[in-house]
């Protein structure tokens, strides 16, 4: 049986996953609403959630970063396989896309002037001025950040289905509730 | 000697399928559900208001002016080709299918540890999908072309992807039972 932290693990897995996609596909959407000005309001909502989400991932990921930094260290002496390193790189590099996505999003948002409420409950202290030109570059960075997300993302889940269909025991553990 | 046929079957990839599709549809559900409280009836697009269009947000978006006055008729579009029974009705129907598609998700993940005892409740989850998916399909057949040129054909992908799991679910159990010489 899988033990607290296993099972908080996966349970973050599984939230991430579906908060990644439910963020690809609303901002798809959601970038096709009216401007926002003093009569269209449509883009608020969405918005808020979008950035609500975004931080919440952040910091599921820094707590799952300082699980796998911890479990590092006690494996540091025992020896994996090859495929086992392999998968712990690729994972660091989708916790690194994934904070970046967040990272530059938070950044893009806090210069273009729009606050933010975290879960309609906590404002965010506006610590940056209004400025047109970084939001532009970060809102760059977080829109080519996510593409290359997306790309990584496609092939985790590939590898997935191939350990799946090859019914090894890869995978098992990130299905174990 | 005898062998069982079902049990030497991979039938790992019907639940790890099962999850990942799961994955999409909450996404996908989320999003419609998110889609049906944002426009809602009676709001500024239906109103003669022009789109506020400036320069710097332009700038910003990458966007044609053209493309800032036509996100508001894609607004419009929703709107005006809306019954009013149309919004209460999907958003019941897409809330129902985003709670089964959770299902699906759990219950793929115990098929794949344990297909015999998460069966059911896998199928169970398929059938209400297959059915939520129908009354979707059947709903939007029922407004005009502009809506059914948004949702019928997503809508119908989805309808084929929980049948063809539904039918793998349920052909697991008869190929589990019959006996091979």
């Amino acid at each position: 049986m899988p033990n607290k932290v296993e099972r908080s693990k996966v349970f973050s897995h599984w939230l991430i996953a579906i908060s990644i996609f439910f963020l690809f596909v609303s901002s798809w959407w959601m970038l096709a609403l009216p401007l926002p000005s003093e009569n269209f309001t449509y883009r608020q909502l969405p918005f808020q959630l979008h950035k609500n989400i975004g931080i919440t991932i952040f910091l599921i990921i820094i707590w799952l970063l300082t699980i796998r930094i911890l479990k590092a260290r006690e494996r540091f002496h025992s020896s994996i396989k090859k495929s086992e390193k392999l998968a712990e790189r690729v994972h660091l590099v989708i916790y690194f896309l994934i904070a970046s996505c967040c990272i530059s999003g938070y950044l893009s948002s806090s210069y273009s002037g729009w606050g933010t409420t975290v879960w309609w409950l906590l404002d965010l202290t506006s610590w940056a001025e209004e400025n047109d030109s970084l939001n532009i570059l970060f809102s760059d960075f977080h829109l080519w950040s996510c593409w290359v997300l997306l790309l990584a993302v496609v092939g985790h889940i590939g590898v997935a289905l191939y350990h799946a269909f090859k019914n090894d025991q890869d995978i098992d553990k990130m299905y174990r509730w | 000697m005898s062998i069982q046929e079902g049990n030497n079957a991979n039938i790992k990839w019907i639940g790890v399928t099962s999850v990942l599709f799961g994955v999409l549809l909450i996404a996908n559900h989320g999003n419609e559900i998110l889609r049906q409280f944002v426009i809602v009836p009676d709001s500024v697009a239906e109103s003669a208001v022009v789109a506020d269009c400036r320069p710097d947000e332009l700038e910003e978006e990458n966007l044609s002016l053209k493309e800032c006055h036509l996100m508001v008729s894609n607004v419009q579009i929703i709107l005006a080709s809306s019954p009013s029974w149309f919004r209460p009705v999907s958003v019941c129907l897409y809330l129902l299918g985003f709670l089964f598609a959770l299902f699906s998700l759990l219950s793929g993940m115990r098929f794949i540890t344990s297909p015999d005892s998460a069966q059911r409740s896998l199928r169970a989850s398929f059938v209400s999908l297959t059915a939520i998916d129908f009354l979707i399909f059947a709903t939007v057949s029922t407004t005009g072309p502009l809506l059914r040129s948004i949702y019928l054909w997503p809508n119908l992908l989805w309808f084929f992807i929980h049948l063809a799991l539904l039918a793998a679910v349920v052909s697991y159990n008869s190929g589990s039972t019959q006996e091979v010489n």
